[in-house]
């Protein structure tokens, strides 16, 4: 498979459709497409900002590889792996 | 609800004293604006039923009325059903019958943040009460090269913006200005899909009005507001199908009605923000302009200050030698630093006892007052030097903004026991002292993971068991050579870690409710403030002396009695005696059946029970038993009377195996009473410290239960 993004690092290889927030690599941006996730989950991640197609980075990922920090309008917030899988992106192929 | 309605005439509000609610996200400097117009007049208390500090404030405004602040607790939206976002939700909406309606609301935006500072400001506009704004933090947005303008935020909003920089007290005049003359913002135009317009329109004549009212109230059933006020109109049959309905034909369109109204909060946001942030024209021409984030795509060019510290701080191995060095620091100071000030305490207490109690004759009187009463006073105000030491770091850990790296570092570790990030420090601190450990939990927002915190803190080896672990690896294990000896210290603590890590776990699996998000924000790094830092380690360790010290002064002065009564006839008996004569004592006697499995004999039971009031109050209880005094020369004294007391059948009574049985209980077993009161006074009810002293024992007992039956079988005893 071809990768989407030609950021160094970035080792995501799906196809935009299949792209989630967790999957792609530090250092790369996307825009989000649509939160899943139960109820309450999916309130918080929209109420923080997750939507409208609001450009997501991501900044870097916890030493231990888990949580991940992300930039979006303007500040950061972390989310651990198994929120940022619910948020589906369009990654965006241009370096930083 | 009427009072609601008053208001929306957008007039001027009434003259007279005015209550202000105080609003805005977490890291917003709230706290520093609300100093700032409250100075000292301020007041903590607790919202009764919730364990969510109520902070009240007095200012005099311009036109010589006053007004009473109410500090809300930092929130980032008015719909959740995290503790403190409710309290502050309900306050907003005056569903608090213990807090006045709030005349005006004073909501402070971080300009650096502004599109999600902007959210709640959103959603304040729909509560309908006179509003101001007061924008914080406009020169951080500078610096990231984002103009926010005062003025077309004022214009777009319909409400008064006030620039403030709460630190300097810059602005703070102007704000009660704003204050004395705020004014109902007019509702924006939300552009919600027309359909769900038209459901709007359809739940609110169910509702029996098409009101502003009505309509809002339409909204909010619709997007499933858990509010109580809406939860009660949802309960009305007409109501609920009507809801149900419009929701059927809505998922037929595709629409979620939750989803729409917050993007439609979202594009408004993202229209006001446009237009008062100045530079982002320009910035648009460059191309520069991603869609719905336009501010960040500018301010990711530069490389800021919070960026270039996170480059080391967030490092994968700069990162975590920093976090190292700096919880080395904290512990060091609350475990070493800490101890010459409370053995300073102690012995101060102890003395002025000494000096009232000089002239009175031996007696029960005498007694009470230094046994019982300074010994409780003391048992309280020992834990001051490490709780004000422990707050005065994560005072300045948060206000600096590390507090969120820390959690940021170590989430992943203690995500797989089901804690938080920010378990860590209340857990370290726990090494020193599960009490300020438990008060430190505080900064865990998530309420479940901050209970299972709680409740496993007390497994961390304390200062206080150090004592009793030293004189009985001391006692029985002196021959085994230093590196046993330490191995056995260290195995110690290990046992801890791992009782607290596995029933974190546990806990976290019988767990059923639904799985809290870990949503952490990432602040900018900012410069701690000596005043607000100041005021943190004041007002909590009031808090601590107030309401768990009170507590843990009865049960204390409770224990000395215990210790003391009934009295044996003979008054020239010797205190071993008079021990074993006591409640206490014929406790340990009643309890030797139970713990003879485990290895202990009634002695060991009378320390148990005394070791309630601190543990290393063992050590002092074995002294009185074996009369070998309690101070630090005894101990060897003590050690070799222990290792030559004897059944009447002339079997040790203590053996290496009964020493480790008792150890292992020392780890396991919850047996501090100041714990417990502080475990109530954070949770706000007795029933977690009554469900850990049951699960923490039983499992005590269960272990060394099996150590001991197990290890008898094995030496053959």
């Amino acid at each position: 498979m071809q990768k989407v993004c030609d950021v160094p690092g970035c080792n995501y290889c799906g196809t935009p459709e299949t792209c989630r927030l967790n999957q792609l690599g530090v250092g790369c941006c996307g825009a989000v497409v649509a939160v899943e996730g139960d109820g309450e989950l999916r309130r918080r991640l929209l109420e923080m900002g997750f939507c409208n197609g609001a450009a997501v980075e991501v900044v870097r990922r916890a030493p231990l590889g888990d949580p991940i920090e992300f930039r979006l309008r303007g500040y950061c917030l972390s989310l651990r792996e198994e929120q940022a899988r619910h948020v589906r992106i369009v990654p965006e192929a241009q370096a930083k | 609800m009427s009072v609601c309605c008053d208001q929306h005439s957008g007039k001027p509000i009434a003259s007279g004293d005015l209550v202000v609610a105080l609003a805005g996200n977490p890291n917003s400097g709230k706290t520093t604006i609300f100093n700032a117009l409250t100075g000292l007049r301020q007041r903590v208390a607790n919202y009764p039923g919730v364990t969510v500090e109520k902070k009240t404030g007095r200012c005099r405004l311009p036109d010589g009325r006053r007004a009473t602040i109410i500090d809300l607790p930092g929130t980032y939206s008015l719909i959740s059903r995290s503790p403190d976002e409710q309290v502050a939700m309900e306050v907003l909406r005056g569903l608090r019958p213990d807090t006045p309606v709030p005349d005006v609301v004073v909501v402070v935006v971080d300009a650096s943040n502004l599109q999600r500072n902007l959210y709640l400001v959103s959603q304040l506009v729909e509560l309908g009460r006179p509003m101001v704004v007061a924008l914080n933090m406009m020169d951080i947005a500078e610096r990231r090269g984002v103009n926010v303008s005062p003025e077309i935020l004022a214009e777009q909003l319909g409400v008064p913006v006030v620039p403030v920089v709460g630190h300097k007290r810059k602005g703070i005049d102007r704000l009660r200005q704003a204050i004395a003359s705020a004014r109902v913002a007019p509702m924006p135009g939300w552009q919600l899909p027309a359909p769900m317009q038209e459901e709007l329109l359809t739940v609110s004549s169910a509702l029996g009005g098409h009101g502003a009212g009505g309509l809002a109230m339409a909204e909010r059933l619709l997007i499933g507001d858990p509010a109580e006020d809406v939860r009660r109109l949802a309960s009305r049959p007409a109501v609920a199908s009507a809801v149900r309905w419009s929701h059927q034909r809505l998922r037929q369109l595709g629409i979620d009605p939750m989803q729409a109204d917050i993007e439609a909060h979202y594009r408004w946001i993202e229209a006001v923000a446009d237009r008062a942030c100045m530079s982002l024209d320009e910035l648009a021409a460059m191309g520069n302009v991603g869609p719905g984030g336009g501010i960040l795509d500018y301010a990711s060019g530069r490389t800021s200050i919070t960026e270039r510290l996170d480059a080391v701080f967030m490092h994968g191995i700069w990162g975590l030698a920093v976090f190292a060095a700096i919880m080395a620091t904290l512990f060091v100071s609350i475990f070493w630093l800490a101890d010459p000030i409370m053995g300073g305490i102690e012995s101060a207490i102890g003395a002025l006892g000494q000096f009232v109690t000089a002239r009175m004759p031996d007696g029960p009187l005498k007694a009470l007052v230094t046994d019982g009463i300074f010994a409780g006073v003391g048992a309280v105000v020992v834990f001051v030097p490490q709780i004000a030491l422990l707050f005065f770091f994560l005072a300045i850990l948060e206000d600096s903004g590390y507090l969120a790296r820390a959690a940021f570092l170590m989430d992943r570790l203690l995500a797989r026991v089901g804690l938080h990030g920010k378990s860590f420090i209340p857990l370290l601190s726990s090494f020193a002292c599960a009490i300020p450990g438990i008060m430190a939990t505080r900064t865990i927002e998530s309420p479940r993971e901050r209970l299972r915190t709680i409740l496993v803190a007390p497994f961390m080896s304390c200062s206080a068991r150090l004592p009793v672990y030293t004189l009985l690896i001391g006692a029985f294990f002196a021959s085994y050579g230093a590196m046993v000896r330490a191995g056995m210290m260290l195995s110690l603590y290990l046992v801890g870690i791992l009782a607290a890590a596995g029933t974190a776990w546990l806990f976290s699996r019988r767990d059923r409710g639904p799985a809290s998000a870990f949503i952490l924000e990432m602040p900018s790094y900012k410069v701690p403030q000596a005043g607000q830092v100041f005021r943190v380690v004041w007002t909590s360790t009031w808090a601590f002396l107030a309401k768990a010290g009170t507590i843990i002064f009865c049960l204390s002065v409770i224990l000395w009695a215990m210790t003391y009564y009934p009295r044996v006839p003979d008054p020239q008996a010797a205190p071993a005696e008079q021990l074993r004569h006591s409640i206490a004592g014929r406790i340990g006697q009643v309890l030797e059946p139970v713990i003879r499995p485990l290895g202990y004999d009634w002695k060991m039971g009378v320390g148990l029970v005394s070791a309630f009031a601190a543990r290393e109050v063992f050590v002092s209880t074995m002294g009185i038993i074996y009369s070998a005094g309690d101070t630090d020369e005894d101990v060897t004294t003590l050690a070799s009377a222990m290792r030559a007391d004897q059944y009447p059948d002339g079997r040790p009574v203590w053996t290496p195996l009964v020493a480790v049985s008792l150890l292992v209980w020392f780890v396991l077993a919850m047996q501090c009473m100041s714990t417990l009161a502080v475990v109530r006074r954070e949770t706000g009810t007795w029933r977690w410290p009554v469900f850990m002293l049951l699960y923490m024992n039983g499992l005590a007992y269960v272990v060394c239960l099996g150590i001991y039956q197990v290890g008898s079988f094995l030496t053959g005893g």
